[in-house]
């Protein structure tokens, strides 16, 4: 008789686990479509609005990387090459050279280069760039806007949560489809070079 | 060789062995300690002192600024530069690299604890029985987790208590208020009877006022002058604006001046609509700041500002600012006595530190309006003030550091009893409109436009008023009841400082490196044409229903003909012209950077009146109002007449 | 006032003196261009004699897609792997190699990130956001571990999660911890859960991406604080096994109540328990449950009526937890921006001194009316306020059950692993004298 009681509840038992696992293999699968009907194939990747952005310095420390993923980029199509330019030189830059009192960039990761008179060429050199913005603001300020912060794709890690998105103080980071990852004013739309 | 020896080797050399991996992972577990503090102490040092930003190398630049010959200094900027940049890098470098080497020692460390346990002889030690009442340890356990449960009840409690601000309801309330207050400003057009019967009371005087005004009727400028008579008729017919304005003057209860009040004073930045058509007759045409000829009054300033006068009856207003001040000045229209001086400084929300502006520009640019009950000033600083006529300051608020390179210098105007206030910024552009009496936002429109520098001007166009803004890329027409955009034309761009012209039916805008166009207004409005010959860099230009007078920053002064653009003249003065040229009794009126008054004829032909010297430079635009003008000259403020 | 504007045309070289062709061509040139991109074009692009050409602006591509099903491909291997070693081969040994290389790839070249501990406030977010597009990858790292939890128990714990196999290598001398300490201890997770969960459905914050200790050791790189924390969880995980799987995952809570019911679930010995008491002290995590031998003091009676009386206790401290959670829901939003920022604006700082915040000179920038701030604030602490009655109900459930729980009366002869909280990491195999 004692016996008979024990397999009673060994087999109530069993009874309930099968329950159990069914009803959670069914919550799952419930759970899995629910999120699949919101799911895409599409990769999304972080990527900063620069018609947004303030250049608050913050990409410069913010990202869990260091030197951060930001990094400037120079849209030569938008550049006026100017002989003053906004984002290399330090406000009020009397003399146009290349001598490290005049430069903006605390890294000096932009290089000078002259093209003809009165044209330059300036280059981000990346290995440098900290992403910090400064001659963004006087290139937004001075010039034509054609130095941009934007994440280096390559460089970024896609983390779940930006730290640099939350950080942000004017919203300009959001997710953006993989196989667009730039945001880029005046870039990718029509073509500006029209010469 | 017996068994045991066999064994004995064999342990003797796993001994050996282990002891051996316990010395390698105790070496490589103090290399990893060390490395790991090294790593800290750089990574606080680099936190501490942020190499790129010492606050040394600013000063450095900061004298070498007052100093540039200083040769030694810039050597010595150099060295401190690449000496800076090197430790950022070197710190870096040190940082990733030690984090390697960190990485492999304790890397060796694990391996040789695997390794250990790996070769030890594996002989599970039995462990000792202990008596361990089950029973007992769950009792323990749950008198624990209920333990758990009452600290976190009690805990988030009082942290609720000493937290709880009641936010959430606070923040409802204020959004609903101001929802309503918008509502009822913008749509809401069932205000009770009471209400609308005294908003018919305030207006019926207005309209006689208006329609009996001879100055008007008898006006020299006839588009203008029909302009007028719509105005009056715009009273009670119900344009799409008549609620809102209806119930926004029933908000603040308050009067605004009459039509024959705003072309009487001169209560604006270039006349009264800001379009650069001032009102009346008989003004100066000849004076003499050294001799002091036909000049009624001359007042020294205190602060430096480029704004202009404004007048309401016997008071003249303008404000000044240095980089820690901000005043409004008041002074007697009729004898040059100082009234009042109020210093609007703190603000609540100010910036502690003004702006970045312009030396231009300075901190003081936008003109001053008033509605004849209070005056109303605007900084870079962002702070917008009210002050009552005897200096009293109404209300005041911080709109936010206005985004803008050069400086904020969009002049205010004002709508019946609403402040307009163009707030064009690198980010965030947008016009705003403030109830007068209580400083309330009553409506907020965003505008898709980058920074600009001109200011609004508000006309009737023939059935209606129209608040005619002009910005990169586009001049766009607001209702000034209700801030909906009505129109907008992309034709300009670049960094747009001439304010807009408008002469019947007409309105021009004008920027250097873009173009000159005139706008045809009708359902569409259209380019009517357009020119890249002559465009303004600061000056804005002003028309009659003729011609269309453009000044250019260098001096440059060219009649247009309004609806084809055909060029009549060209003038060219010796100096820079900052100053706007105003339209008044068929005369206009410009003022050189040197302070002389270029006069002529409003017409076809150039014909000059005269060049009176003020004897000082000027960059202000005048006003004139009474019979009289009032000039900001660099260091004073001119009455000129009788 | 118009002049705002300063002459810049001085600081051009090509200044073009007053007017002429070049710059009327330039200009139309220029206006052309600025109908067709949104750009700031204050200066022309030159026309350049020399022959220059513009250099193409380089954009690097983002990590392929492939690697991502990559990713995927990789941890379904590694579960089917580790499963199998678990289950079948029952041996320690390719477990940890198996945890190794799950720590190589899931962690350091991964650097952590896609995980499936994270991947629950992806989930939470697109259940409650309409906007969200969760990648299929996450829902695969979500679900997976699942799946096979519910199968087989959590092998992913043992082998696959890069986390559990960091602290498993550096668990030297795992000590006891005692019933009170493991009681108070084993609340955090559920706590953890439940926060996480409420701030990603309200779209505030990924806490546990956030707060996670390891991703700072994968990418040689975080914040000083989060260093901090590493370090003193990874030297505390010396003595106490998998401190942060045990107190902290709140992804362990899901696996935890999975593995309970699951289909198969590793065993201490292949086929017959001997009573041999070698495997009794083995598990570093102290999940091998002992016999039990000495008869419950309270008479079955008494168990039965505490039992019903912890089950009608439960809406009880579901109701409790969740009044004290809605009491806190202010001090839970306040971690939002939106809020923070509305609060910050309706109780400035007293202290004048201080500089604005960039935040609060951004917005002011943004020209968004306050009201309009304040509405969306008034929102989101109205759902903090709905999500502190779940959050509170749901911690008030879990102390009502996990008091429920110890009351179930469960006699033992062998020694077995507690399938809820056993990581199946193999080790009680070895000491097991019985091999087949």
């Amino acid at each position: 008789m004692h016996e008979g009681g024990k397999d009673k509840t060994v087999g109530r038992r069993t009874f309930i686990r099968n329950g159990v696992q069914i009803s959670i293999a069914v919550g799952l699968g419930g759970i899995a479509t629910l999120v699949a009907t919101k799911a895409g194939g599409d990769e999304f990747v972080w990527q900063l609005d620069p018609s947004k952005c303030t250049q608050c310095g913050r990409c410069a420390n913010s990202c869990v990387k260091s030197p951060s993923a930001v990094k400037c980029v120079h849209v030569y199509a938008m550049c006026g090459y100017c002989d003053l330019c906004g984002g290399y030189f330090l406000p009020e830059t009397k003399i146009l050279d290349t001598a490290a009192e005049h430069q903006l960039c605390p890294t000096k990761a932009i290089k000078r280069t002259f093209i003809e008179d009165p044209f330059f060429q300036y280059t981000i050199e990346e290995d440098l760039c900290i992403g910090c913005g400064k001659c963004v603001k006087g290139c937004d300020a001075f010039g034509n806007g054609s130095l941009q912060l934007q994440v280096r794709q390559n460089l970024c890690d896609n983390c779940n949560e930006c730290a640099i998105a939350r950080n942000c103080p004017s919203d300009a980071y959001s997710r953006v489809p993989a196989d667009k990852p730039y945001l880029l004013n005046g870039f990718g739309k029509e073509k500006p070079d029209i010469t | 060789m017996t068994g045991t020896d066999n064994i004995m080797k064999e342990t003797k050399s796993t001994e050996q062995t282990i002891q051996l991996l316990r010395k390698i992972a105790v070496i490589s577990g103090v290399v990893a300690f060390i490395l790991c503090i090294l790593i800290i102490a750089n990574y606080i040092q680099v936190k501490r002192v942020d190499p790129l930003n010492t606050p040394a190398m600013s000063v450095m630049l900061e004298r070498l600024k007052s100093n540039p010959g200083d040769d030694a200094l810039r050597t010595e900027i150099r060295e401190l530069d690449l000496l800076s940049r090197k430790a950022f890098f070197t710190s870096q470098w040190q940082i990733r690299t030690g984090g390697y080497i960190l990485l492999v020692c304790l890397l060796v460390v694990i391996i040789c604890m695997k390794w250990t346990e790996m070769i030890q002889p594996k002989i599970p030690p039995l462990p000792e029985e202990v008596k361990e009442n089950f029973w007992e340890l769950r009792k323990i356990n749950q008198r624990w987790v209920i333990y758990t449960g009452i600290f976190l009840v009690t805990g988030s409690l009082v942290l609720a208590f000493l937290t709880y601000k009641e936010i959430g309801k606070t923040l409802q309330g204020q959004a609903a208020s101001s929802v309503l207050a918008v509502d009822s400003s913008a749509i809401n057009p069932a205000m009770d009877q009471e209400t609308n019967l005294s908003q018919s009371d305030q207006q019926a005087p207005d309209q006689s006022q208006y329609a009996g005004n001879p100055s008007d009727s008898d006006g020299t400028i006839p588009d203008v002058t029909t302009d007028h008579t719509t105005i009056s008729g715009t009273g009670t017919p119900s344009g799409d604006h008549q609620p809102a304005s209806s119930s926004s003057a029933a908000i603040s209860a308050q009067q605004y001046p009459s039509r024959q009040e705003v072309t009487g004073n001169a209560i604006t930045f270039r006349g009264p609509d800001g379009n650069g058509v001032a009102y009346g007759k008989n003004f100066p045409v000849s004076w003499n700041g050294a001799t002091g000829a036909n000049i009624k009054w001359k007042a020294q300033l205190r602060l430096p500002g480029y704004n202009s006068p404004i007048v309401w009856k016997n008071r003249v207003f303008l404000s000044g600012a240095s980089a820690t001040k901000r005043e409004v000045y008041c002074f007697n229209a009729d004898t040059g006595e100082f009234v009042w001086l109020t210093d609007v400084s703190a603000v609540p929300g100010t910036p502690a530190t003004a702006p970045k502006v312009d030396r231009e520009t300075g901190l003081a640019a936008p003109t001053m309006t008033t509605d004849g009950q209070r005056v109303y000033a605007i900084f870079a600083t962002g702070d917008l003030v009210a002050l009552d006529m005897t200096g009293k300051i109404v209300w005041s608020k911080n709109l936010g550091i206005p985004q803008n390179h050069y400086g904020h210098s969009s002049s205010l105007i004002m709508y019946r009893n609403l402040l307009i206030v163009q707030w064009d910024q690198s980010k965030g552009a947008s016009v705003k409109a403030f109830d007068g009496a209580t400083g309330d936002l009553v409506w907020n429109t965003p505008r898709n436009v980058r920074v600009s520098w001109a200011s609004p001007v508000l006309v009737n166009t023939g059935n209606r008023m129209e608040l005619i803004l002009a910005a990169d890329p586009c001049v766009a027409s607001y209702d000034p009841a209700t801030g909906k955009e009505r129109w907008k034309l992309d034709c300009i761009f670049g960094e747009v400082g001439p304010s807009v012209a408008y002469a019947n039916g007409m309105v021009f805008a004008t920027n250097e490196y873009a173009k000159t166009v005139a706008i045809k207004l009708g359902s569409p409005p259209q380019v009517s044409w357009e020119t890249t010959d002559y465009m303004s860099d600061i000056p804005s230009p002003v028309a009659n229903d003729k011609y269309l007078f453009l000044v250019t920053s260098y001096g440059a002064i060219v009649c247009y003909d309004a609806k084809t653009g055909e060029e009549y003249w060209v003038r060219e003065l010796d100096d820079n012209t900052y100053a706007s040229p105003v339209l008044v009794d068929d005369r206009i009126y410009l003022m050189d950077k040197a302070g002389v008054m270029h006069i002529f004829k409003a017409d076809k032909v150039f014909a000059s009146i005269g060049e009176p010297a003020l004897g000082e430079g000027s960059v202000c635009t005048p006003a004139f109002s009474n019979g009289r003008i009032y000039i900001r000259g660099d260091q004073n403020l001119y009455c000129i007449g009788k | 006032m118009d002049l705002g504007k300063k002459n810049r045309t001085s600081h051009r070289k090509r200044k073009p003196v007053k007017k002429g062709i070049a710059l009327a061509v330039l200009t139309l040139l220029f206006a052309w261009q600025m109908a067709s991109t949104y750009a700031i074009q204050r200066f022309p692009k030159p026309e350049f004699e020399s022959g220059y050409i513009t250099p193409e602006t380089l954009l690097p591509t983002p990590r392929a897609e492939i690697l991502e099903v990559m990713d995927v491909a990789v941890l379904l291997m590694a579960l089917s792997l580790v499963t199998w070693a678990v289950l079948k081969r029952r041996s320690r040994n390719l477990v940890f190699w198996i945890s190794v290389f799950s720590l190589a790839y899931f962690g350091f070249y991964r650097e952590g990130c896609v995980c499936s501990i994270g991947a629950i406030q992806n989930v939470t977010l697109a259940l409650s956001s309409g906007s969200y597009i969760i990648p299929w990858t996450v829902l695969a790292f979500f679900m997976a571990p699942l799946v096979f939890t519910l199968a087989f128990g959590r092998t992913f714990c043992a082998g696959v999660c890069p986390f559990g196999a960091f602290q498993d290598l550096i668990s030297w001398r795992p000590q006891k911890i005692g019933p009170q300490l493991n009681a108070v201890l084993g609340v955090i997770p559920y706590i953890y859960l439940a926060l996480a969960v409420l701030y990603a459905a309200t779209k505030t914050d990924f806490i546990i991406c956030r707060y996670d200790p390891f991703v700072g050791i994968f990418r040689f790189d975080a914040t000083f604080g989060m260093f901090l924390f590493a370090g003193v969880l990874l030297l505390s995980g010396i003595f106490i096994a998998r401190p942060y799987c045990r107190f902290l995952c709140p992804y362990g809570v899901l696996l935890n109540w999975i593995s309970r019911f699951s289909r198969h679930h590793m065993t201490i010995t292949p086929s017959v328990c001997i009573q041999c008491r070698l495997c009794e002290d083995s598990c570093p995590y102290e999940c091998i449950e002992k016999p039990v031998t000495v008869k419950n003091p309270d008479s079955r009676q008494t168990t039965l009526k505490k039992f019903i009386l912890a089950i009608l206790l439960m809406p009880f401290f579901m109701l409790l937890g969740g009044w004290t959670g809605s009491q806190l829901h202010e001090s839970l939003a306040l971690v939002n921006g939106k809020v923070w920022m509305a609060n910050e604006l309706l109780h400035p700082e007293k202290d004048a001194s201080q500089p604005e915040t960039i935040e609060m000179t951004a917005f002011k920038a943004s020209g968004k009316p306050a009201s309009e701030l304040y509405a969306e604030a008034a929102e989101i602490i109205r759902e903090f306020y709905i999500g502190g009655w779940i959050v509170g109900g749901f911690i008030g459930l879990t102390i009502g059950g996990l008091l429920a729980g110890r009351l179930m009366t469960r006699y033992r002869t062998d020694f077995e692993p507690n399938r809820g909280t056993c990581f199946s990491c193999v080790r009680c195999m070895d000491y097991c004298p019985i091999k087949s």
